[in-house]
Parts: structure tokens; C-alpha cells; sequence
């Protein structure tokens, strides 16, 4: 499912990008967290980033283990977040940064003696603003693929990952809108993820 | 028309993650309102990332010295990869549910910027009506201000700083009008007395006690420390 996604034009067109990052592969392995939690993909991302991210915070954090903590935070809100990653809104290296930047800017806060509030992703958004939802959900139905393979699961299934993955919205929303048990949801979602896992495994074979 | 924008080195520091929240969400919300803006923050984040993650420039700008090195080589990249895919939660976001909050009857949308802020009660003096922001940020305080039909605030300079973003409304004051999404900035050398004739709604942030200068005013200092 790759192929198709590849051969959109990425963002990496701008006038400030230079020669020396290899942005369409950078999008394309976070692509393959975001529709296979390919951990493969992962790996290079980190390989590529954690370094950098590391050397960054030690210039904002004399603490070691602070530093580290960026890093680890950083790289897991990657993997956790991917899916919001948009590449027609920008290179994968400005989405990576801002999710540095606001894990870095919450943990100052925190450090400072301010509040543990996390204010970051209110004031630098990581994902599209929520208000252009049904785009949203087009877009990803242009993801012909993933769509056909969501289609297979189980009705039950299928709502609680649509409503998760095409409609962003959260457990505890879907909970309510679908009218059940929160725990259901929860393991509603993580079988339908195994599924989808095996199925977009295979595919790729 | 909104006419005061952020100068160039408020948006560098806000990209790099420099500036306390108050002003941080106070750049939001402006460029929420201002193309021009956003256009400037894309461009320069983009900019600002491409060169984070760019090796030569590191290269160029950080002196690693072997011990930094050795400790760079002593984090277990593995172990950390591993712990992080081991994990199948996936982030979602929780669509931006608009808050509102009244002032005199009006209803006005939160900016989004302000989401997860507490705020505090309402306190007034005759026609202004402050809601305190609550950053924990010391000397630096924030608010939310509304000014009913015909209000304003006596003539004062500012010893440290005040900025203050026009949610909806207008006012005006000597150096001319202001509109919805105008971000003014300004420091100890302003003197000004803005007054509302259709009443406004401002986002405030002030770095220290406002300093009246005319007359029967003086007299007002509590409200100087209201607004502040
Ligand atoms: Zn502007």
C-alpha cells in the first residue's frame, strides 16, 4: 500500500529544503508506522532523529536524564501520533519538530514550577485542527487499501476503528457516541488492530 | 484590518519553544486570526526544523567533547526503541470541543490556545471585568478583560511589558483604533488610555503593575493592579 501513498508529491519542494535530508523517505517510513506500525520504519526514524533530538536537549536541559526524557517522549509520541502526521501540510522533519518542541516546552514548565498542564499542543497543534473533520475522513478514504481491509473486520470492529482512526475520535468519545462500556471499546479496538496488523502484514509480502 | 502583528524576533523565540505560555498562546491566538502570521510561523518552522535535524549543522554548532560522546554512546537506543513499540496505544486526538465564557450577557468562544488554561473567577470594577488565566508564571500575570460599551482604562504607562490581543470588539486610544486580532505589545515607554465605545474583549498579559500618571487617577492604583 505503499506505492500509491509514494507517489503523491510530497512537501519537500520547499525553497528552504536543502539536498541533505532524505525527506520522501522520511514521510514514507512514517507513513508505514502510521497504516502498519511498521516497527522496521520506526527504527530508521529514530535512528535518524533520536540523536539529533538528543543533542538538542542537552543544550536546553543540563540534566542528563532529562535530556534522555526528551528524547524517549519524543520518539514515543511518534509512534503513538503518526497517523496525525499530514505531508501535504508540511515535511516530516517540521512535524517531528513541533512534537519536540512541545515536549520540551511542557517539561520546562514542569521543571519551572509552573503546572503540569501541558499546554503545548493547545498552542502548537500536532494534529490538523478538528474543525475540518469530514476532510479528514476524505482523505483518509482516499487510502483505498486500508479502507478495503477495515471493511473485512467485524461490524463491531468496524465502528470502533472508524470512529478512531478516520474519525480521530477518543476512546472514551467513541464510548459514549457508540453507546458502550469503555472497556469494550478498548478491546474492541486492540482486536481489530491485531487484525488489521496481520492483514496490512500480509499484503506487504 | 488587524494592523499590529507580532514583530519578527517574538515569532523566532515563540518557534523555538522560548517564550513563557502567556505570550506563547497570545502568538496562537493572534495567528489563528492572521494569515500573515501563520504564513511567517510555517515558513520559519520549517526553516528552524530543517536545520535541527540537519548533521552538518549540528556539526557546525555543537562541540561534542568525548565524554558527551561516550554518553550519547552509553544510551540504549535499543532498549528504548523496543520499550516504545512494544506499545500498541495509539494517540488520538480529542476533538477541540469549544468552550465559552460569558461577560455581561455576551457569550464568547475560547481560543482554542486556552483550552486546557484554568481560569479564574470574575472580578469587577465598574466596567471592566477581569477572569484571571492561571500560568503560575510570577511576575508575569494574564488575563482575560472585557470592557463594556463605553468603558476604558485611566491613562498609564506599563513598567514592564503588557500585551494585549483583541479577542472581539474594538477600543482605541492615541495612537489610533484597534480591531479584532490586532496584537499590541507594548513597554514602560507607552503611555496610553484605551477606551471602548462598542465594548471588547481582550487577552492581557502583563509584566507588572500598571503605572498611572494623570491626576484624580493616581487615585485609581487599585485598579491598576486589578487589570495587572
Ligand atoms: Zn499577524
Amino acid at each position: 500500500m505503499q506505492t500509491n501513498l509514494l507517489s503523491k508529491e510530497t512537501s519537500a519542494k520547499s525553497t528552504h529544503m536543502s539536498d541533505k535530508i532524505n525527506h520522501p523517505q522520511l514521510c514514507q517510513w512514517l507513513d508505514s508506522v502510521a497504516h502498519s506500525r511498521d516497527k522496521q520504519a520506526f527504527t530508521h526514524l529514530f535512528q535518524f532523529f533520536a540523536p539529533k533530538i538528543l543533542r538538542i536537549a542537552r543544550g536546553k536541559f543540563p540534566n542528563e536524564a532529562q535530556a534522555n526524557e526528551v528524547v524517549q517522549d519524543t520518539m514515543s509520541n511518534v509512534w503513538r501520533k503518526a497517523h496525525l502526521f499530514n505531508k501535504d501540510k508540511g515535511a516530516a522533519t517540521t512535524w517531528v519538530y513541533t512534537v519536540m518542541r512541545n515536549v520540551t516546552f511542557d517539561m520546562l514548565r514542569k521543571i519551572q514550577g509552573n503546572k503540569e498542564d501541558n499546554l503545548s499542543d493547545d498552542i502548537w497543534p500536532v494534529a490538523e485542527s478538528m474543525s475540518c473533520e469530514t476532510e479528514g475522513f476524505d482523505d483518509h478514504l482516499a487510502d483505498k487499501n486500508l479502507l478495503s481491509v477495515i471493511e473485512n473486520l467485524p461490524q463491531a470492529q468496524q465502528d470502533v476503528v472508524k470512529g478512531f482512526y478516520l474519525r480521530e475520535m477518543s476512546q472514551e468519545q467513541l464510548a459514549v457516541h457508540l453507546n458502550l462500556p469503555l472497556g469494550t471499546v478498548k478491546s474492541r479496538l486492540r482486536l481489530a488492530l491485531g487484525k488489521l496488523k496481520v492483514q496490512l502484514g500480509e499484503k506487504h509480502d | 484590518m488587524i494592523n499590529n502583528h507580532p514583530k519578527f524576533e517574538l515569532i523566532q523565540a515563540f518557534v523555538n519553544g522560548d517564550l513563557p505560555a502567556s505570550l506563547s498562546a497570545g502568538i496562537a491566538i493572534h495567528a489563528d486570526m492572521c494569515v500573515e502570521c501563520q504564513k511567517t510561523i510555517a515558513q520559519f518552522t520549517e526553516q528552524v526544523a530543517e536545520n535541527s535535524f540537519e548533521e552538518e549543522f549540528l556539526d557546525r554548532f555543537i562541540v561534542d567533547d568525548n565524554d558527551a560522546l561516550e554518553s550519547i554512546a552509553a544510551i540504549d537506543f535499543d532498549h528504548m526503541i523496543n520499550a516504545i513499540v512494544d506499545s500498541s496505544d495509539i494517540d488520538v486526538v480529542v476533538p477541540t470541543i469549544e468552550k465559552n465564557i460569558s461577560f455581561n450577557d455576551e457569550t464568547y468562544i475560547i481560543p482554542t490556545a486556552l483550552n486546557s488554561m484554568e481560569l479564574g473567577k470574575h472580578a469587577h470594577i465598574g466596567k471592566l471585568t477581569r477572569t484571571r488565566i492561571q500560568l503560575n508564571e510570577n511576575e508575569i500575570h494574564t488575563s482575560l478583560l472585557h470592557i463594556q460599551p463605553g468603558g476604558g482604562v485611566p491613562e498609564h504607562t506599563h513598567k514592564g511589558f503588557e500585551l494585549t490581543v483583541l479577542l472581539a470588539g474594538s477600543f482605541h486610544d492615541e495612537s489610533g483604533e484597534y480591531v479584532k486580532g490586532d496584537f499590541i505589545m507594548l513597554d514602560g515607554s507607552h503611555q496610553h488610555n484605551p477606551v471602548s465605545t462598542n465594548g471588547c474583549l481582550c487577552y492581557t498579559v502583563a509584566s507588572a503593575p500598571l503605572h498611572f500618571t494623570k491626576g484624580i487617577n493616581k487615585l485609581l492604583n487599585p485598579i491598576g493592579s486589578f487589570i495587572y
